[in-house]
């Protein structure tokens, strides 16, 4: 069982004097490394020293104060809204099992959809106010908590689960009384990543015309070539996310006694001969509760025919009857462009996740260096960002693969960190009575240990690999087929928006699937117990 | 059994903080959406292109001084953005008229919207290639071995330019950039394509010379800011349509008077928008020979005549559109300078 081998975690932390020291001092040198890079760049507009963004932020101490307000706001109500969505669909899928691979199935095609397309079709359909900063906050969160949610909710002694049926009772009660306790560690590990998520999905959803807050600054700032303004924002959005991610992080070990879950853990894999059969008709029950879903959806709101495309014109477009395959074929070039940035970046951003982590269990200490950089790194919006990554490393495929890169790792770093200290004790203390090399342990025991958490991370970066390359495309290479959906929606071209819409999260959940495969495969070696 | 217990109150208790605080940000977010306290008259809706800025001050006039609520309108000025069509909600009628531009119009109207040009606030287009002075480009021909920074949607309307201009567009190299003057100040390019109105005023804020190339000024005939309806507005809904366009004339007029102050307004009728008053006013400047000509001298603000339609035919011809002359419907103008 998953909760069975978290039990020898402690062992690996260093004196906890130490660390705070490390972590002290890579902070120093970081912001002396910022300090030196900023001045260096002096005149090229692209980076502020940390100087000159405390005093931007001092200077527009009530500005930035309002704009944080508008945007933590609508940051915490699609939090919650989404974080609710979640526990209701696991709630449902937990009652009623027959329904898990539909719901699973169509939280993976909702969290695939493009968010530079579907964040103007939200304005469309919310209207003007809070509506899509909400909605696309809320869209950032739910899917990071549900499938740890699901998770938790299975990891329960079959005994208990007995007890309930032996009382006579049913699956609710089962819910209710057992799972729901058992998965709160689990919907605590969800929640500290989804807390950040909310915090930049509100940003993004400010892009489509809100009156306040702080995506609306930044934007305002990069065209004013505002660059001590503009570091200022991303200061205080990377500040709220990390002081998220912490304060969740701490409520969530204050409920679950400090002892951290298997996150992210691997879905039970259906064995035996009916795999196959069973996928299939969750894979199909998925799509076809999507399409009722759309359809119905454009009936039900009565959406404009002028923006909506039903399944049957996407059908059209992609089978050419709409205009001979001339969208289909600008499509499918867009997609080749964009996966020269996004294979790369993705496969790179899991790299440095899995090196990131065995660098921290070789030297503990490190981790305190590297864990602020790296949720800072994941933390600054990727429109601040942007800007100083392609002037580092050029406008060609490096800046934009490394884009990515950041994007992903962070998420992958977090679970193999969780997944290498999941090493059983008893084999950790064996090869300490044998005085086994460290990196030895590192091979032998921690990386095998690490392999569900490294893949759930894998499959689950598919989706934010492919937001993250439509995003840069958008924003900073203005290439591929992110902004080309940016370009259709300007041009009411919304045949090609409907399309890369279908083509993205197709690609996307088939991305997905792809990882899941070799995931089974990987797992039914290495761990066992995962794919009972 | 007791760590069960203390477990679930302590869970119940941190759901419940954060249930609380959601529930607390929700109200807040919906209370915030519908502050603004219900006036009588008429409520509508004009679509802007962009963020708030001087950009729009003739509009913000026009509510200011009340030339919309004493013709029976209450009217709302809906902020644009990075991602935020104009046409969308103009189709599905949350907005009266939207601030859209002749080539945008003609593609949506290629698309199947049932859109007319009512009024022109921009005759000039505003388009620039903006270079710093050590290297600059003074007129097309200067293109040449060049590497222009702009988003590669842009690419018909270089494509165009070169054309008007007889540049060979494959002597330019294209490099495409986000929409910030940062890639020429850091050097990685050597000119911009961008509006007149923004990056190059951004630069001259931050002690950075620049010069500009103004399109129009070869060749480049587009009307922009254009103010849009559709057929069933012009229609059915054609006195709020008129009392509409009516203030925005009036304001774009006043603004003309005094666009310090025009500027000086915005800035404190949007004071969550960041807005710089230098900046504001530089800009609100700058667009003046942009939105007024010897043609508006003559007909009014917003107006266009049967030659500049032909031009602007011809341009959006070159992109690759095609219209017709229909597209642009003096009606309403007509009704407002008639009255």
């Amino acid at each position: 069982m998953i909760v069975a081998v978290t039990a020898s975690i402690r062992p690996l932390a260093a004196p906890a004097r130490r660390d705070a020291a490390v972590g002290v001092a890579g902070v120093v040198v970081a912001l002396v490394a910022w300090e030196v890079l900023a001045r260096s760049l002096e005149g090229a507009f692209v980076l502020a020293a940390p100087t000159a963004v405390v005093v931007a932020i001092v200077d527009n101490g009530p500005l930035l104060g309002r704009a944080l307000a508008a945007t933590g706001s609508t940051a915490l109500a699609g939090f919650v809204i989404g974080n609710l969505a979640a526990v209701a669909l696991a709630g449902l899928a937990a009652a009623w099992p027959r329904s898990q691979r539909t719901v699973t199935g169509l939280a993976l095609i909702v969290v695939c959809l493009p968010l530079v397309a579907t964040a103007p079709l939200l304005r469309v359909l919310l209207g003007p106010g809070d509506g899509p900063q909400i909605a696309l906050a809320a869209l950032a969160v739910y899917y990071t908590t549900l499938i740890p949610l699901l998770v938790g909710l299975r990891a329960v002694p079959d005994t208990w689960l007995d007890l309930v049926r032996v009382a006579g009772r049913g699956a609710v009660t089962a819910l209710v009384v057992v799972r729901a306790r058992a998965s709160v560690p689990y919907l605590a590990a969800g929640l500290q990543i989804a807390a950040p998520a909310a915090f930049l999905g509100a940003m993004v959803g400010e892009f489509t015309g809100a009156e306040r807050g702080l995506g609306v600054l930044t934007i305002r700032a990069s065209r004013d070539l505002d660059v001590d303004l503009t570091w200022a924002l991303a200061t205080i959005a990377a500040a709220v996310s990390m002081l998220a991610y912490a304060i969740v992080g701490m409520i969530g070990r204050a409920a679950t006694g400090g002892q951290p879950p298997t996150i992210l853990a691997a879905p039970r894999i259906a064995a035996g001969p009916g795999r196959v059969r069973r996928t299939l008709a969750s894979t199909a029950s998925a799509v076809v509760a999507t399409i009722v879903l759309w359809w119905g959806g454009i009936i039900l709101l009565g959406i404009t025919p002028f923006v909506a495309r039903t399944p049957l014109d996407v059908v059209g477009i992609f089978a050419g009857t709409r205009d001979g395959g001339l969208t289909r074929d600008a499509l499918f070039a867009a997609l080749c462009d964009t996966a020269v940035y996004v294979v790369p970046g993705y496969i790179a951003g899991l790299a440095a996740g899995v090196l990131l982590a065995v660098l921290i269990v070789l030297a503990p200490g490190a981790s305190g260096a590297i864990m602020p950089v790296a949720v800072a790194l994941r933390s600054v919006p990727i429109v601040t960002s942007a800007p100083l990554i392609v002037l580092l490393l050029g406008r060609g495929s490096l800046g934009a693969i490394t884009l990515i890169a950041v994007m992903v790792f962070f998420p992958t770093l977090v679970a193999c960190l969780h997944g290498l200290r999941q090493a059983p004790g008893q084999v950790l203390d064996v090869m300490a009575v044998y005085a086994t090399a460290p990196w030895r342990v590192v091979v032998r025991a921690r990386i095998p240990a690490m392999l569900p958490a490294f893949f759930a991370a894998a499959r689950m970066s598919v989706p934010a690999a492919v937001l993250a390359v439509t995003v840069v495309e958008w924003l900073a290479t203005g290439t591929g087929i992110g902004a080309l959906m940016a370009r259709s929606a300007s041009l009411s071209n919304y045949d090609a928006l409907a399309g890369a819409v279908v083509l993205v999260t197709a690609v996307a959940a088939l991305g997905y699937a792809a990882v899941g495969a070799i995931e089974t495969r990987m797992l039914a070696r290495y761990a066992p117990e995962q794919a009972s | 059994m007791a760590e069960r217990r203390t477990l679930s109150r302590r869970t119940l208790i941190g759901a419940g903080v954060l249930g609380a605080a959601g529930i607390g940000a929700a109200t807040f977010a919906g209370v915030s959406a519908f502050r603004n306290p219900p006036r009588n008259g008429t409520d509508v809706a004009l679509q802007l292109s962009w963020l708030h800025s001087a950009q729009f001050a003739g509009s913000y006039i026009a509510l200011d001084r009340g030339y919309w609520s004493d013709a029976g309108l209450n009217v709302s000025l809906l902020q644009g953005g990075p991602n935020a069509p104009v046409e969308p909600p103009v189709v599905s009628g949350q907005a009266l008229v939207g601030v859209s531009a002749a080539d945008f119009t003609a593609a949506a109207v290629a698309e199947g919207a049932p859109f007319k040009i009512i009024g022109v606030a921009m005759q000039n287009n505003p388009f620039v290639i903006a270079s710093l002075p050590d290297n600059p480009v003074n007129e097309p021909g200067d293109l040449e071995g060049k590497r222009i920074g702009m988003a590669l949607a842009n690419t018909p309307t270089l494509e165009t330019l070169c054309t008007l201009n007889g540049v060979d567009i494959t002597a330019i190299e294209i490099v495409p950039t986000q929409y910030a003057a940062q890639p020429l100040t850091s050097g990685e390019v050597d000119c911009l394509l961008c509006w007149e109105t923004d990056l190059p005023v951004a630069m001259e804020i931050q002690g950075v010379e620049s010069i500009t190339m103004l399109m129009a000024d070869y060749g480049y005939t587009l009307h922009s800011q254009t103010y849009i309806a559709t057929d069933d507005s012009l229609a059915n809904r054609r006195d709020d349509v008129v009392a509409l366009m009516a203030g925005e004339v009036r304001g774009w007029e006043e603004y003309r008077l005094d666009t310090d102050a025009a500027a000086a307004l915005s800035v404190e009728m949007y004071p969550d928008a960041g807005l710089d008053l230098e900046t504001q006013q530089l800009q609100a400047a700058r667009q003046v020979p942009l939105m007024f000509s010897e043609l508006t001298d003559e007909l009014g603000f917003g107006f266009w005549n049967e030659e500049t339609v032909a031009q602007n035919i011809e341009t959006l011809a070159l992109l690759g559109q095609s219209v017709t002359p229909d597209l642009w419907d003096s009606s309403i103008l007509e009704q407002v300078h008639g009255a």
